[in-house]
């Protein structure tokens, strides 16, 4: 299915060089490229939804947002999971104004047209009122996606019936989601509740943060680092030990200490879970991952979903117009991990990265006046600097992806960016070049492969 | 915590004397005013050693929906803090590299409705009051945090200290970009 806007065809190469490393500012705050994003971004790519612990039963549900589509996350009763329009065909109304809950019906308000939780058309208020022929009932529920798709309990959705499977759309980065989805036995769940808040910036600012800005942290965070850990700063980078590593646009920033996330999220009792757990993390995941997973790092899944493994806060920046984004925050713990660890992440990771985290404070005000700033007329035909690090990509007998070295890099920012022109200018998803072609196979093994990745 | 009066919202409570309801309140405006001119220390001092400040997140359900989302305090939070934990967000202030804090956001606390009600415990009162917290910041940044508050303040000696303070901001997304506020 295509989902075109008439009359554009502009050539969306003129606004970056990423070889050269920059950017044109006018992505981030023109109201055209803003539309055709929403076209060819949001309504083409696999997007994430929900995680499957905030849906355990039967008729469960939550709504979110693709894009600015309104959507329905509905678990069913043989425990598949629907995600479907927000939005009544009769007229179009909203006919779930919950954030969440559990049901058997939604019922819209305006003329009482019933839908059960598949979106299937049940009846509606005083339905004499059509004639034979006037309405199918089959062709008039609530429109579902075209895929849903589940990776380790992140449950992602597309509107894109060419979309490839979300393994091979996730594809190599499988390796390092593993490191948060699957480093114990059980797997993750997130905290209950969303805490959701407004930013006047363009929502790539957020992401392109959390994909590779590791450089922001020390300089901007510098309060938040000493809030947390008694005067203590940011911890120091080894260049030659950390890396960033880039796959079709997601991305993963990281160290190999081991601590670094662990330290800044303040909580002593997380870093000795940690510590305890890691040798059965090294045998799960190969000694590399286990020695990456709390290291300083932070990644991005394309287009908007971004995470801290360690410090344990999971977001995602919903675009609201060029210039404003909706950024909903969850905190993720491993499943099988004691009532009073799973109390000490949530509890570190709002004062850290909730809307009053040490972290989170000094954020939004960059973004927003990045977005804001940008706009001026003449400011936004000057080029924006993304060369950091622009020589130091290598072979890694280890990590997958495009990998750099040395963790204050632009290398993931030019990757997301690259994916970004990739769908803004190819009109064929299957034509799009795989960045960089997959190593591992489509079969759901994100293990280290003995000969494949040599340790 | 279990040793101090409880937050539960009566419709019948205890109504505290004319003098103790204008301790209070008097209490409550110095609190505001302290918070207004960024004056934390002052205000840290009015924070028992065993407080717990919490603020929810409130997500939006149907009424018939009895999930807890106020109490429950595994849920997410804005706030969900001991007195120690305050302080560490406190001392962010203190480091001289708060950039969103310079140039000074310009804050107003006004604290409306003030009831006090006597508790079991003699020397502790329950404070229901509503908060209006107006931020403007830089040249047009602005947002307006309102919500209800119920509070434990206990007597010591001649003054009164915070024990426990559930505010309710009313928003299901919160209409700002952060929180570098207290209610």
């Amino acid at each position: 299915m295509r989902f075109e806007r008439i009359g554009r065809e502009p050539d969306y190469s003129r606004y970056m060089d990423l070889k050269e490393g920059w950017l044109d500012r006018r992505i981030f705050s023109d109201a055209d490229i803003y539309e055709e994003e929403l076209y060819r971004i949001f309504a083409r790519s696999w997007l994430f939804v929900a995680h499957e612990s905030q849906i355990p039963n039967s008729g469960d549900f939550l709504t979110t947002h693709m894009g600015e589509d309104a959507v329905i996350v509905a678990r069913q009763p043989d425990g598949s999971i629907r995600v479907m329009l927000n939005s009544c065909p009769h007229r179009g109304n909203k006919v779930c104004f919950a954030d969440a809950g559990n049901t058997r019906r939604f019922v819209c308000n305006y003329h009482g047209w019933a839908f059960d939780t598949a979106g299937d058309l049940k009846g509606m208020h005083e339905e004499y009122c059509y004639d034979a022929g006037d309405i199918d009932f089959k062709n008039h529920g609530l429109k579902n996606v075209a895929k849903v798709g589940n990776y380790k309990g992140l449950v992602f959705a597309t509107f894109n019936s060419d979309a490839p499977s979300l393994e091979a759309w996730l594809g190599d980065f499988r390796w390092y989601l593993d490191m948060i989805l699957d480093n114990e036995e059980g797997g993750t769940e997130f905290i209950g509740g969303c805490i959701k808040s407004v930013i006047s910036a363009n929502w790539k600012f957020g992401v392109e943060n959390f994909i590779g800005d590791a450089y922001h942290a020390g300089w901007t965070h510098d309060s938040g680092t000493r809030s947390m850990n008694n005067g203590q700063p940011f911890p120091p980078i080894d260049m030659d030990n950390s890396y960033h590593a880039s796959v079709n646009g997601h991305g993963w920033e990281f160290g190999t200490e081991g601590v670094g996330d662990l330290f800044l999220l303040g909580r002593p009792k997380v870093m000795d879970y940690y510590n305890k757990i890691r040798p059965k993390m090294a045998e799960r995941l190969g000694e590399m991952r286990s020695k990456i997973f709390g290291s300083v790092a932070s990644a991005s899944i394309f287009p908007n979903v971004s995470f801290l493994p360690g410090i344990s806060t999971f977001r995602q920046w919903q675009p609201k117009g060029p210039m404003q984004f909706e950024l909903k925050t969850w905190v993720i713990v491993n499943k099988n991990m004691p009532d009073d660890i799973k109390e000490e992440v949530t509890k570190g990771v709002m004062q850290t990265f909730g809307p009053g985290g040490t972290f989170e404070m000094d954020d939004g005000e960059n973004w927003e006046n990045c977005t804001t700033v940008n706009r001026g007329v003449v400011t936004r035909h000057e080029r924006l600097h993304y060369r950091c690090g622009i020589g130091r990509q290598i072979e890694h007998d280890t990590l997958p992806g495009i990998v750099y070295r040395g963790q204050y890099n632009d290398a993931n920012q030019r990757g997301f960016y690259q994916r970004w022109l990739d769908m803004m200018t190819h009109d064929e998803f299957g034509k799009m070049p795989a960045r960089p072609e997959p190593q591992l196979g489509n079969v759901g093994e994100t293990r280290d492969l003995p000969g494949l990745f040599a340790l | 915590m279990t040793d101090t009066a409880t937050l539960e919202r009566t419709c019948e409570g205890t109504t505290a004397s004319l003098e103790l309801t204008h301790a209070l309140t008097q209490t409550l405006y110095r609190e505001a005013r302290l918070l207004d001119d960024e004056h934390y220390k002052a205000w840290a001092s009015m924070l028992a050693e065993d407080l717990h400040y919490h603020m929810p997140g409130i997500e939006t359900r149907y009424r018939r929906d009895k999930t807890e989302q106020v109490t429950d305090l595994t849920r997410m939070a804005y706030y969900n803090d001991s007195k120690p934990e305050i302080l560490k967000r406190l001392s962010r202030l203190e480091t001289g590299t708060a950039w969103s804090e310079d140039p000074a956001t310009r804050y107003t606390h006004i604290i409306t409705n003030v009831e006090v009600e006597l508790t079991e415990k003699a020397d502790e009162f329950r404070v229901y009051s509503n908060f209006y917290a107006y931020r403007n910041r830089n040249e047009r940044d602005e947002d307006s945090l309102i919500g209800n508050r119920i509070d434990i303040w206990r007597q010591v000696g001649n003054s009164f200290q915070l024990v426990k303070r559930r505010a309710i901001l009313k928003h299901n997304v919160m209409l700002s970009k952060n929180l570098n506020i207290y209610v």
